[in-house]
């Protein structure tokens, strides 16, 4: 979700996974490159050339495939938080 | 021993490939992170360490893991395969992404010699200059003893 808005590089991802979480989440670097890894043999990212970084600052983006699986498991996560509120709501009447 | 060098002494756990292609990002964003860490205090900066390091452990773990079950077709889109021979006229970093920073920079320029006489001797062979090709045939395989010597001496595999 961190590449939803725009490429970033790792430590990019790291600040990003740890605001997008508030604080819950802190990924590390082992962590955070073997998803990355996955990621690119799934071919849900793609390592992404800007001009202005160094080889060790490689930024990362969605791919069209990446974006489409991002748009499919936002939407299974809504299902499940409307079916688990119906189901609060239902057990409160 | 600082903690970037025992984060460069963990990452040689992870799979050969696996390096060739993250090492000088992980230690790049490695770094990054710690200098944040430092200013956070003493505490916050050892703790961010040690999961650090525990973090590249159980990551190698799985990745040797990932690299066992993986079919190689699959693995190749990204990861490159450093036994296979890289074609004349592409570069390293081209073909097998960042160079590990454990090699020495006389292995690299030892390699970078031999690419430029395969590149040079593909090119002459390409254009019928026979005699131009037996010179970087000799050029390629004295680049590649002095490569392998290298190879020995800084006990380095193939």
């Amino acid at each position: 979700m961190s590449l939803a808005d725009r490429p970033r590089h790792g430590y990019a991802l790291l600040k990003d996974t740890e605001a997008l979480s508030q604080g819950r989440v802190r990924l590390s670097t082992g962590t955070l490159f073997g998803a990355l890894r996955r990621l690119l043999e799934d071919q849900w990212i793609e390592r992404f050339e800007q001009e202005d970084t160094s080889r060790d600052k490689q930024a990362y983006r969605l791919t069209a495939m990446g974006r489409k699986q991002l748009e499919l498991e936002l939407d299974r996560m809504k299902q499940l938080t409307r079916a688990g509120t119906a189901r609060l709501r239902a057990s409160e009447v | 021993m600082n903690a970037r060098r025992a984060y460069e002494i963990l990452l040689r756990l992870y799979p050969r490939d696996y390096r060739a292609r993250f090492s000088a990002e992980m230690t790049s964003a490695f770094e990054e992170a710690a200098a944040e860490h430092r200013q956070r205090g003493r505490g916050a900066s050892v703790r961010f360490v040690a999961k650090e390091l525990a973090g590249l452990l159980a990551g190698a773990a799985v990745e040797w893991m990932a690299k066992s079950v993986t079919d190689d077709t699959v693995r190749g889109r990204n990861l490159p395969d450093r036994q296979r021979m890289r074609p004349p006229g592409v570069s390293w970093e081209d073909h097998y992404g960042n160079p590990p920073l454990d090699v020495p920079e006389d292995v690299r320029e030892a390699q970078r010699c031999v690419d430029a006489s395969v590149a040079g001797m593909v090119r002459a062979i390409a254009d019928h200059e026979f005699k131009k090709a037996r010179f970087y045939s000799l050029a390629e395989r004295k680049a590649s003893e002095r490569l392998r010597v290298l190879r020995e001496k800084y006990e380095l595999g193939e």
